[in-house]
């Protein structure tokens, strides 16, 4: 019985959209105000076409390489913030890191464009002190810059999480026994905050996957990403919404098993040495 | 009298007040490109803020005889034309706004617009909404004013006798430039490639597939409605030639840019170009000589309508000269309003890139509807452009 809200919930606005979805997107063609015709895998075999498979690369790259950003710069964060901080700041200092989370991840898109454009911020300083000018906006490079600033945040309170918990005493064990920092690092440290790397890494693939506001102002010309292209076929001029569907269902599709990986393997309690 | 169809437009217009207001209707109108429908939803309740009924999941019965819900383009009304229509007709008004007529269609498509009785569709827009059957027909005896319009309006082809719509704005897409930094300054779309050099990775054009394509099917010689698919396919090519020299397509937010000097040209539409050009005179708008699109947007009815009686007192009251005139002032689009243009300040009415003359106008085509099949033809050319 106590199941029964959590569940409705879950049906209604989660299972019921996804299964109309799915019904759209067996439709070849399918468009607003049009009777459903003959089912089909039309709108899923469209997909395969280079157009939109390189579509759908450049999603991917800009996810996994955002992801990795993340992780290279949020773990040596968090590890900081978690391990070698003063225990009284360690509040502070995460609040502080969370804080652009506060205002609208479009404005802080707009933010990146006032330092990036070629008379920004960025260029006026690197002028100033004689170093050459960089054209970064309307570039790839901007994008990745812009989504790893957004989701920078999740995966700093996700490893903070994880860090926090770490035993330190394993750590002085191991360094007792003669590992020297590198591999108490990777022996210790590393294994034991391999449950939240990986559900950082995920939260933020997940989320940069399905973003299209930040590629879409800083991409430039060449911006298209998935979300953008599904975009395109629901309010854009051609309004093919079986299509649409299809593109659909292949983010949620790529979500899920994200998102199943990330039970499988997230949860895990971390081995014990 | 050229023999133009007007039929299309596409665009987001902007507020007067340049300088004061540039960086919120900026932030404003980018959001609404991007985000679309989310913000399309948002509701702006111009004269009474407390109040305002929640965005698409309103029902008809929201709509009370007393207010007025409008569903029109961003800035096309403001505050003190909903406050001097509540104070003559007690009628409040509450107006939304979209970024794309297509984003309206969806929405009335998807049920989500019967509180609206009043919307804004342009010229071919309200061709394809009369062929499925989403506008009223209109009771002329309910409307005083019509024939105020201008002759070109009287009888549109996407409309014949305005049976369904009146036209209530109209304008064209040009190009605008710095033309202390542009040697020489362009004349026409063949420009873009002649100066390419120059203008590299400080063009911007706009992000919409028709009036983009349009322009390069122009610069060949054909016609901005092409359905030929050799033609489209050449037209694809040469912006492919273009591609690496365009900064982005962008058809709101171009303005900062611009003034910055970030960027030095960018393809737009009148209504946004004339107020940049006032605000600074460095700016010059326009319309490219072997032709360009023009479009008109109209007032229209749409058959969910729950409050007609209110959209004709609307209507009407849009199509007194007095009130047109003073909107025209504040807003910066051009109308097709006789006596209202008459009324006009003379600066305004000798204002070329707001009421372009008739030889300029003649090259121009509106954007024509086309069939499903070439429309997705051009989506696929789109699509590879914006991915390459």
């Amino acid at each position: 019985m106590l199941l029964v809200p959590a569940g409705a919930w879950l049906l209604l606005l989660l299972v019921a959209p996804s299964l109309m979805i799915l019904e759209f997107s067996l439709h070849p063609g399918l468009r607003p105000g049009q009777a459903f015709g003959a089912y089909g895998l039309g709108n899923y075999l469209q997909i395969f076409q280079p157009i939109y498979l390189q579509v759908i690369g450049r999603s991917l790259y800009f996810a996994i390489s955002s992801t990795l950003t993340c992780l290279l710069l949020g773990f040596p964060v968090a590890y900081w913030i978690a391990v070698m901080a003063p225990k009284r700041w360690q509040n502070l200092l995460l609040v502080g890191f969370v804080l652009p989370l506060w205002t609208s991840s479009l404005l802080r898109s707009y933010a990146w464009i006032t330092i990036l454009r070629p008379t920004g911020v960025l260029n006026t300083l690197l002028s100033t002190i004689g170093l050459p000018t960089l054209d970064l906006l309307n570039q790839q490079s901007a994008v990745l810059i812009g989504l790893s600033y957004n989701f920078l945040p999740y995966m700093v309170l996700i490893l903070y999480a994880s860090l926090e918990k770490l035993d330190k005493r394993l750590l002085e064990a191991a360094a007792d026994l003669g590992a020297n920092p590198q591999q108490v690092f990777w022996k210790v440290t590393v294994p034991q905050t391999l449950p939240g790397i990986a559900a950082g890494c995920l939260l933020v693939f997940i989320t940069s996957l399905g973003d299209f506001v930040v590629p879409e102002l800083l991409g430039g010309a060449s911006s298209m990403t998935a979300a953008r292209l599904i975009y395109n076929q629901f309010l854009g001029a051609t309004r093919n919404w079986g299509f649409g569907s299809s593109l659909s269902m292949l983010l949620i599709l790529a979500v899920s098993v994200s998102i199943a990986l990330l039970i499988k393997y997230g949860d895990q309690e971390p081995e014990r040495y | 009298m050229p023999p133009t169809n007007f039929r299309n437009s596409r665009f987001l217009k902007r507020s007067p007040q340049f300088s004061m207001t540039t960086r919120r209707r900026f932030l404003q109108a980018s959001a609404a490109a991007t985000t679309g429908v989310i913000l399309a939803n948002c509701q702006r309740n111009l004269s009474d803020v407390g109040s305002s009924d929640g965005g698409n999941t309103a029902s008809p019965t929201s709509g009370s005889t007393d207010t007025l819900h409008v569903y029109t383009w961003a800035d096309y009304t403001d505050q003190e034309l909903a406050d001097s229509f509540t104070q003559k007709t007690g009628i409040r008004v509450v107006s939304d706004t979209y970024d794309s007529n297509e984003t309206m269609l969806a929405k009335l498509q998807a049920g989500g617009g019967n509180i609206y009785s009043v919307i804004y569709p342009s010229d071919y827009m309200v061709q394809k909404m009369i062929g499925m059957g989403m506008l009223t027909e209109l009771d002329k005896s309910q409307i005083e004013g019509v024939d105020n319009l201008r002759d070109k309006w009287s009888n549109p082809g996407y409309d014949p006798g305005n049976a369904h719509s009146i036209p209530t704005t109209w304008g064209t897409t040009g190009l605008i430039y710095n033309s202390t930094v542009l040697n020489p300054n362009p004349e026409d779309w063949a420009y873009l490639w002649d100066e390419q050099r120059q203008i590299s990775r400080k063009m911007t054009l706009l992000d919409d597939v028709r009036e983009v394509m349009g322009a390069s099917l122009r610069s060949l010689g054909y016609s901005y409605n092409s359905v030929d698919p050799a033609e489209i396919e050449a037209a694809h090519q040469r912006l492919v030639e273009l591609k690496p020299a365009i900064a982005s397509f962008k058809s709101f937010g171009w303005e900062d840019q611009l003034m910055t000097g970030d960027t030095v040209l960018s393809m737009v539409y009148s209504v946004d170009a004339i107020s940049a050009t006032l605000e600074n005179p460095d700016l010059n708008y326009i319309i490219p000589a072997s032709g360009s699109s023009v479009w008109t947007d109209t007032m229209a009815i749409p058959t969910t309508a729950p409050n007609p009686e209110a959209a004709y007192a609307w209507i009407n009251f849009l199509l007194e000269p007095e009130n047109a005139a003073r909107a025209v002032e504040r807003l910066k689009f051009a109308t097709p309003n006789q006596p209202a243009f008459e009324l006009l300040s003379n600066e305004l009415k000798e204002n070329t890139d707001l009421f372009p003359p008739d030889d300029v106008l003649k090259n121009c085509e509106g954007i024509a509807p086309i069939s499903q099949e070439i429309s997705e033809l051009y989506d696929r050319y789109w699509t590879e452009l914006r991915s390459a």
